[in-house]
Parts: structure tokens; sequence; C-alpha cells
């Protein structure tokens, strides 16, 4: 990461703007929040670390391994990723989330990368039910086709998924920019120990324990309540 | 120094999983996989002429012991219903155990512990638990064990890989305690580790989905919001069943959180159409093995069209 060129394409990666669809998810804080639950900067904190954690030790697994696999031209090994992630995730709406936002990066891979390059046939894939398509491992797709290491790929994606957070508890808690960015500014500091972490994590490792928040995602998936899609 | 005798039950080794690094000496107290503290279970069930199943196969080493099938479910006479017991008393560093439950066409049984899992103090070691279940087409099974009570640096782990065919159906819960929450002045997440994975597959080999958690209460997290929260007893039931039935019983399922009785609980569909996760947290383990039962009792409603009896008086 000591390119400019490559500091640009992590900026844009990263940046909320990125038309993945990351505003329609809040990841059960609808439900935290509806319930009052999470209702001030101190439970928004608690909330956001326990989402990025369990992120940490299965997309974000899954993203590196991904990453791995296409920079060794390993179109399998991205497959498996793919997969094995979709296993992995024990909630509906979790599962559309990774599989929305993937297709959409795909399609918007093919448009940047050109159809000579692994998201098209990824994308063919996806469409065909070959493999779920997952937004992590778009992720490593995207940072191997542009030769970012796997260290800038960890942090966009532990970024997105903090700031996809807090970008909607601006829309569902009563909370200021100041506090959700005071949040982000803190939870940066668990990237290195977490990655660290990661780095060395298989298939066979990933974990996640969030019973609280998998209850909150079952409120929702079969509640009322949408301002987002989970 | 006479030779060391070793068990010869299946290897169960989880040295090499990076939750368990840092645990893997040897205690001080008898050595990992010797007789007596590496245990092994077959269960193999069979229907018989008659229709009703047996239990056909039985091989165990101490200190598990399986005795004799009971048929007391007045609403499946025809299901054995087998509990496992530890001569062993709690398990101990360096235990080891290995589970397999097979249950042939149309079988069907019951299966649960005699009294609580304790999990006791460690100093060197782990204790760790593979189990394997096989479900053929149309057997039928119910898996509900008594809590799990991991006490002060307690490390645990164990790997629970189901083989099931598209007609088979089952229920397998896990309720997990903090600690032994009225033990002196309390002792309540002071356990190293909880590493939890269930995985299944069909008989061709494709998976159906994985799930694992590890818990390692000492990094400081384990109340916060979204993790356990204020609760302090978390329960987990995996069912498999064909997806006609899945469906009817996600639809019958309302997710809910009861701030009276202090219990949280949701259902969700697990990945590939093959069953479903049932989660509850709750204070104290009665009322969260209470809505576990309540719950598998609508699974056995599905499936075979009758609740599930009321649990005895003691336990």
């Amino acid at each position: 990461m000591h390119n400019m060129n490559k500091l640009f394409r992590l900026i844009q990666f990263s940046d909320s703007t990125f038309p993945v669809g990351t505003f329609s998810f809040s990841n059960g804080l609808e439900t935290a929040a509806g319930l009052g639950i999470v209702h001030d900067a101190h439970t928004l904190k608690e909330y956001t670390r326990s989402i990025a954690t369990q992120a940490a030790f299965s997309d974000g697994v899954s993203a590196l391994l991904s990453h791995r696999a296409a920079l060794a031209g390993d179109y399998a090994g991205v497959c498996q990723a793919d997969r094995q992630l979709m296993l992995f995730k024990m909630n509906d709406e979790a599962r559309l989330m990774l599989a929305r936002m993937g297709k959409k990066l795909a399609e918007l891979g093919l448009a940047l990368y050109g159809p000579e390059s692994m998201f098209a046939s990824w994308l063919e894939d996806i469409k065909a039910g070959l493999t779920p398509g997952t937004y992590p491992v778009a992720q490593g797709i995207a940072f191997a086709l542009d030769g970012m290491d796997e260290k800038a790929l960890y942090v966009a994606h532990q970024y997105g998924v903090i700031n996809m957070v807090l970008s909607a508890a601006l829309r569902c808690v009563r909370i200021s920019h100041y506090d959700t960015q005071k949040i982000l500014f803190e939870l940066g500091d668990d990237i290195e120990d977490s990655y660290a972490q990661a780095k060395n994590m298989g298939f066979d490792n990933m974990r996640a324990f969030v019973p609280q928040a998998d209850i909150f995602a079952s409120l929702h998936e079969k509640g009322k309540m949408r301002m987002f899609m989970n | 120094m006479a030779a060391r005798q070793y068990s010869d039950a299946p290897v169960c080794d989880f040295d090499s999983m990076p939750e368990m690094r840092g645990y893997t000496a040897e205690p001080e107290g008898m050595y990992v996989g010797c007789p007596g503290k590496h245990g092994y279970l077959k269960l193999g069930f069979e229907k018989n002429r008659e229709g009703k199943t047996i239990l056909r196969d039985l091989d165990r080493r101490a200190p598990l012991i399986v005795q004799k099938e009971l048929y007391f479910d007045e609403q499946l006479p025809e299901m054995p219903c087998v509990y496992i017991l530890s001569s062993g008393g709690p398990n101990v560093d360096g235990d080891r155990y290995v589970q397999k439950f097979h249950l042939k066409k149309d079988a069907m049984a019951f299966i649960s512990t005699g009294a609580a899992t304790k999990l006791a103090e460690m100093k060197s070691n782990y204790s760790g638990m593979r189990q394997t279940i096989v479900l053929e087409a149309g057997s039928y099974l119910e898996y509900l064990p008594e809590p799990v009570i991991p006490c002060k640096h307690t490390r645990y782990i164990s790997d629970t890989a189901i083989v099931a065919d598209p007609t088979a159906s089952m229920f397998y819960s896990e309720i997990y305690m903090p600690g032994r929450k009225y033990y002196k002045t309390g002792e309540i997440f002071e356990y190293d580790v909880l590493s939890v994975c269930v995985h299944g597959s069909r008989p061709d080999g494709m998976p159906l989905f994985r799930e694992k958690f590890v818990i390692t209460p000492q990094d400081g997290h384990i109340r916060d919001i979204g993790i356990m929260s204020h609760y302090d007893v978390f329960a987990n039931v995996v069912v498999l069943a064909p997806e006609n039935v899945i469906n009817e019983i996600y639809t019958r399922t309302e997710p809910g959180i009861d701030r009276e009785s202090r219990l949280a609980y949701g259902i969700t569909h697990l990945p590939n159409h093959s069953g479903l996760l049932f989660r509850a947290l709750g204070m104290e383990p009665g009322p969260v093995k209470k809505i576990v039962r309540s719950f598998c009792s609508d699974v056995r409603m599905a499936v075979k069209g009758c609740p599930l009896p009321d649990e005895f008086p003691w336990r």
C-alpha cells in the first residue's frame, strides 16, 4: 500500500457511496434500536464491535482466502471460499445481504476490469447458480485484480462492515455524526489484532458468536419493521 | 516406569486447532488417551420386523456408559430412549470422547444424558468430543442432552458431523451454562475456551451447513450487546427435516423477547434449505430448557404428529 494509485483504489472501494447497496442493510441494528437495546453511543459501539468481530473471523477470512486464490489464478479456490462462507451464514437475511452485494460488485467489477477478468466467469457462474457470489469474495477478487495486498483488503472489509452499521445507526438511533465517527475511529484500533488472527485461519477455523444479534435478525426476518432489508 | 497403555477408542485430537493452542501440555494426573479417560460410544439403531426400533449395536469404552434402551415414551412407544452416562463424573483435563450414532432406514431414537455435563477446572490440557450422527432415509432422531456447565478455566472443544438423508429428520439441542452460577460467590463466564462446531452434509458428501463458535470470555466482550449481553444461558437447536416439514415449523415458530422472564429466542433457516436453527438466551437453565423442549415438541408434532411428553419432574 505504498502506491498512490492503489491507495486511490482502496479509498474508492471502501467509500460508502460505492454502489453495492450497503445502505439497505443494518445487520440487525434496526431491531436492536426498535427495542431500545441500542440507544446511545455506548450501546452502539458495543453492538458495532460485536458485528465487526463476527465478520472478521468469517467474512474477513473468506475474503482473505479468495484473494489468495485469485492471486494464484485458482478460480476453484475462489468458488470454494464463496461456498464455504455461505454454508457458514446462519440466517436468511445475512445470506441475502452477502449475495446481493456480491452480485452488485461482480457486475461493477466486470465494468471496471473488463470481460477478460475473473469477474466475467464468476458473474456467469453466479447467474447459473453454480456459486453464491458473496460480497467478501467479490472484494477478494477485486483487490487481487488490482494487485492490492491482503492487508488493504482486510482493512477495506472491516471498515465496510463497521461503516455499514454506523451509517444505519444515523437513520435509526438517536446519534450524531460526531458519535459515529468517534466509534469508527476507536474501532479502527482493533484492526491489527483482528488481522493477526484472521490471516492464519482456514475454513475450519471460521467462527462467529453473536446469539443476541442472531435473535434480532430473526425478529426482523419474521417481523414487520422494514426500514432496512436486515 | 511401566509402558503407557492407551484406550482403543477412535482418535479424538484437536491439538492443531488454534483455540486449543497453549492447552496441549500433558496433564499432571492421568495422561491423554489412557483407558478410562478416552471414552467411546457407538449406538446403532435399526427398525425390526414388528416396526419397533431396537438398539442393534452398542459399543462403549469407559467412562461412557449406555445401558439397555427403554421404551417409556407413550406418544411413540416403538421408539427406544437412551441415556448417556459418564462413570467418571465431570470431564477433566485431557479427557477425550468419541460418540457415533447411526440410525438405519426408518429407525427412530431419543438420546439424552443422565445429568448435566460438568466440565471441571483444567490446568494443562483440554477436554474434547467428536460426534458423528448418520441418519438414513426416513429415520428420526431426538437428541436432547442436559446442559453443559463449563467451570473456571475449562477448555472444551467439540465437533459434531451430521450426515442426513434428505428424507430423515432430527433435532439436536445444546444448552450452555455460563459456569457454576451459584457456586461460592458465583462462577460466571470464567472458563477459558468453549469451541463448538456442528456441520451437516448429505450422504453423497454435499455440504449443507457449518456452524462454529469459539467463546473466550477473558477477551472481555462476552457481555457486549449482540453477544450474550445480560443473559447467562445460551441454547442452540439444529433441526434437519424435509423442506415441507421445515416450512411448517418455521411458520409456526415465532421469535420473541420476553422482558419479564428475561428470555429471548429466534429462528432462522439453515443454508441450502436443509433445516432450521433455533436459538434461545436466558438467565436460568429451567426456562431455557422449557422453551427448547417446547420448540422440540413442535418439531416432533410436525414430523410425527404427536408432541413430546412432559419432562420428568426430577429433571
